[in-house]
């Protein structure tokens, strides 16, 4: 409502009041009969009233919550009114200036309760409203509004007319009194006190109709004063009088049922907060917390406790936990269901089916708790079940000896499965957390690697060295390496550890360890073979191994040697042709011993300008195209021959363009390792 | 691409495992499980058949590290038969034959065995 509507509406009231005042005052006291002043009176007292309606009805807040208390304040207001006319009653026949002054203040309180009464008897009526409600109430205020008009005193209506119209008024007014749905939604308390206020409302507005009906003052007062508004004072008393009565008696019948509809709804606003919960508790603890809560609300229960499977490897031996608990000691709850041979936990554990014990203390299962009466009364447990899996036990009990009835056993059981879906969630939700830890220690494990390998190339006299490594996954268990030795001599390792990830990039790492070590003690590529071997021997797991291959280049004297372990065999283009050389040898960590010794060779190249030698690790030769087959030695060392002619680095490129575009788009399944070597003469 | 089975079939006192499929590291565990159960068993005669075996990666070879000390230790052995020309290769760029028998047929290797028991 507009200010300036507001400023109306209270402006026409204040207005035509005074102006009634004084001309009712001069009509008292001096012999006046103006029919057609008294049509103007009439009708801005009517019109006073609608401005007074329309200005409570826009101030009048709608009825929302706490309509016990909105009935009170109007029983209030009521009974205010009525003791205010029931004072005038006492007025032994008013007249002359003592009436006027008396008339419209009465009027005006007795009008402004009536109006509060429509208003509330209308928000009630239209609580929860259904098809016709609306329709029948606006032919009720329709039925009011002509009931009041016809029975001014200025229209010579019929009074058959007036009395009919009068009737089906109040017909309509018992149908609305029907419409009591308002009731149902109260709780328990909120209906006890209604009880009391729709009694009182009832009586008073009894008193108020009989008031303004009889030969009182009064009536006599307002009737007098304008008809068509005693009509409606009338009216409504009957209205409020009816109706108060109607939902007096519905509340009363209301009041058995309240404590189920009342826990219905808090069970409803418990599921339904729990299902909000789902999405929002991330924190676990909280969550578990939360349930235990939640379940006392849900059943009404007055302890609660959570317990949850906790992951082992053994499906004999189940261990459970309690989790989250309310009102109640962990040592009440392993008395409680620990405490027999086998324990109420394990026959759960077992049978994964809902358990109710009406009695504790004479129940089978739980009598010995007599011994200690600490908790008594009637206790249910409820499984929670995740993919036919338990995944933990849901307890309540209440003080009361068969204090569960199905409905309990109902929502309970519904209750599980939210908490079943929540707790898995939060599990998952851990679970993703989890991971992204973990794949951001495996970054930092892949940055260290990526350190464990050369971060550039040597510049060794003599020679044109490129070189690259590439793991399929974060980290790998290929590794390579140069080492600067004396009299011009250095050397080159390529190596592959068994199986991939973090497991060969730990034994990756030690063999580089081992290597930088024994390269600078041992003389021969053998020897550093067969030392490494047996250092390896001690520290590798049994089904893991390394294939290995080290040369020493001289470059004073234009030759290398090298030697094998189990690794792919070098790839050696000279402008003879190539060769793959492969001399005998076995794979690290394979057999210990003399074995080993006695299978390792050497071989010794010498080196002519424009010599190239190629180390790899099977990740090169075993990468597969769409088809499954493999890349090969014979493509590998086609490309080679072809490029031979370029720089180490472009040899480098060659070959692993030729790779990828052999593989295509199907991601490579091993770690790859390729280093070139080429002799560009002293 | 990882599918991989093992047919167990038991002859004359000899262990035969079938291999077939890829044996990587995701189908590694298969196999030693194979074993595993086989030395529970006190089964220590063991030839692994590899003729339908199309691709063997470094775990696929560590298994037999793995059982071949124990094995061997029990006056069994495992020996290995019917490998492609790809598979031996891997065997062979390890040294593999030096350490294990490898025969171009089962029935050799079953004879092998039976020889060991006359002498």
């Amino acid at each position: 409502m507009s200010r300036l509507k507001r400023i109306i509406s209270l402006l026409v009231p204040v207005i035509v009041f005074p102006s009634v005042f004084f001309y009712d005052v001069i009509r008292a006291n001096v012999d006046l009969e103006l029919t057609s002043v008294s049509v103007i009176r009439e009708f801005a007292v009517v019109v006073a009233f609608f401005a007074i309606y329309y200005y409570i009805e826009g101030r009048k807040p709608r009825l929302s919550k706490a309509i016990p208390r909105e009935i009170g304040k109007l029983f209030v207001i009521s009974f205010s009114v009525l003791t205010v006319a029931g004072m005038v009653t006492l007025v032994p026949n008013p007249q002359g200036a003592l009436a006027e002054f008396l008339s419209i203040p009465l009027v005006i309180i007795l009008g402004i309760a009536s109006i509060l009464t429509l208003l509330t008897a209308r928000d009630l009526v239209l609580h929860k409203r259904k098809k016709g409600t609306k329709r029948n109430f606006v032919i009720l205020m329709a039925l009011l509004l002509t009931t009041c008009v016809v029975n001014t005193s200025l229209l010579a209506i019929d009074r058959l007319l007036t009395t009919g119209l009068f009737v089906v008024a109040i017909v309509f007014v018992v149908i609305n009194s029907f419409r009591q749905s308002w009731i149902v939604y109260l709780s328990r308390r909120e209906k006890l006190y209604c009880i009391v206020y729709t009694a009182l409302l009832f009586f008073t507005n009894v008193f108020l109709s009989v008031l303004v009906t009889n030969t009182s003052a009064v009536n006599k007062l307002i009737s007098s004063f304008s008809s068509p508004l005693h009509t409606f004072i009338q009216l409504n008393a009957i209205l409020a009088a009816v109706y108060f009565g109607m939902a007096f008696i519905s509340t009363l019948f209301h009041l058995p049922t309240a404590e189920v509809f009342e826990r219905k709804q808090s069970e409803l606003t418990s599921l339904h907060n729990l299902s909000r919960l789902i999405t929002q508790v991330f924190d676990f603890n909280d969550l578990l917390n939360t349930v235990t809560q939640m379940t006392l609300e849900v059943c009404g229960a007055g302890t609660s406790w959570l317990e949850l499977v906790q992951p082992s490897g053994d499906d004999r031996h189940i261990s459970v936990n309690v989790v989250a608990r309310r009102n109640i000691t962990t040592e009440q709850i392993e008395r409680l269901i620990g405490g027999t041979t086998p324990s109420l936990r394990q026959v759960m554990v077992q049978t994964k089916k809902v358990s109710l014990i009406d009695d504790i203390l004479s129940d089978r299962r739980t009598k010995h708790m007599k011994q200690n009466a600490q908790l008594k009364g009637s206790m249910l447990s409820v499984p929670l079940i995740s993919h036919e899996e338990l995944i933990g036990i849901l307890h309540a009990t209440k003080e009361m000896e068969y204090g569960f009835d199905q409905d309990d056993i109902d929502v309970l059981t519904t209750f599980a499965d939210h908490v079943t879906i929540a707790i898995e969630n939060s599990k998952l939700i851990a679970k993703s957390i989890e991971r992204e830890r973990l794949h951001q220690e495996l970054m930092v494990a892949q940055r260290m690697q990526k350190r464990l390998l050369p971060q550039s190339v040597p510049n060794f006299p003599s020679v044109d060295i490129a070189a690259v490594s590439e793991s399929s996954m974060e980290v790998g268990g290929d590794y390579y390496d140069f080492v600067q030795l004396t009299e011009g001599r250095f050397g080159i390792v390529v190596g592959d550890v068994s199986g991939k990830g973090v497991s060969a990039a730990f034994y990756m790492a030690e063999v580089k360890g081992i290597f930088l070590s024994l390269s600078k003690l041992c003389s021969s590529p053998r020897e550093l073979l067969v030392r490494a071997n047996e250092t390896l021997m001690n520290s590798l797991e049994r089904n893991a191994f390394v294939s290995l291959i080290y040369v020493m280049v001289d470059t004073k004297h234009a030759s290398m040697v090298l030697a094998r372990a189990g690794h792919c065999p070098v790839v050696y283009i000279s402008s003879e042709g190539y060769e793959l050389v492969r001399p005998t040898g076995l794979g690290l960590g394979l057999t210990n011993g003399s074995l080993f010794e006695e299978s390792t060779e050497e071989r010794k190249i010498r080196l002519k300008l424009g010599d190239i030698c190629i180390f790899y690790t099977d990740g090169i030769t075993e990468s597969r195209d769409k088809k499954g087959d493999e890349y090969g030695y014979d493509r590998l060392v086609k490309t080679a021959v072809a490029a031979k002619n370029l720089d180490a680095c472009r040899i480098k490129d060659a070959i692993l363009n030729d790779v990828r575009t052999f593989t295509g788009d199907t991601v490579y399944g091993d770690d790859m390792t390729l280093v070139i070597l080429k002799w560009l003469g002293n | 691409m990882s599918d991989f089975k093992i047919h167990h079939r038991e002859g004359e006192g000899v262990n035969v495992l079938e291999l077939k499929g890829y044996l990587d590291a995701h189908t590694a565990p298969d196999l030693e499980n194979a074993f595993q159960q086989l030395l529970n068993e006190k089964r220590y005669r063991i030839v692994v058949n590899f003729k339908d075996l199309s691709y063997i990666s470094s775990a696929g070879l560590g298994v037999f590290m793995a059982y071949i000390e124990d094995v061997r230790k029990n006056k069994g052995d495992i020996k290995l038969t019917n490998m492609t020309p790809k598979v031996y290769n891997v065997f062979d760029l390890l040294g593999f034959p030096i350490l294990y028998e490898i025969y171009k047929d089962e029935k050799e290797a079953i004879g092998k065995f039976k020889d060991g028991k006359k002498q």
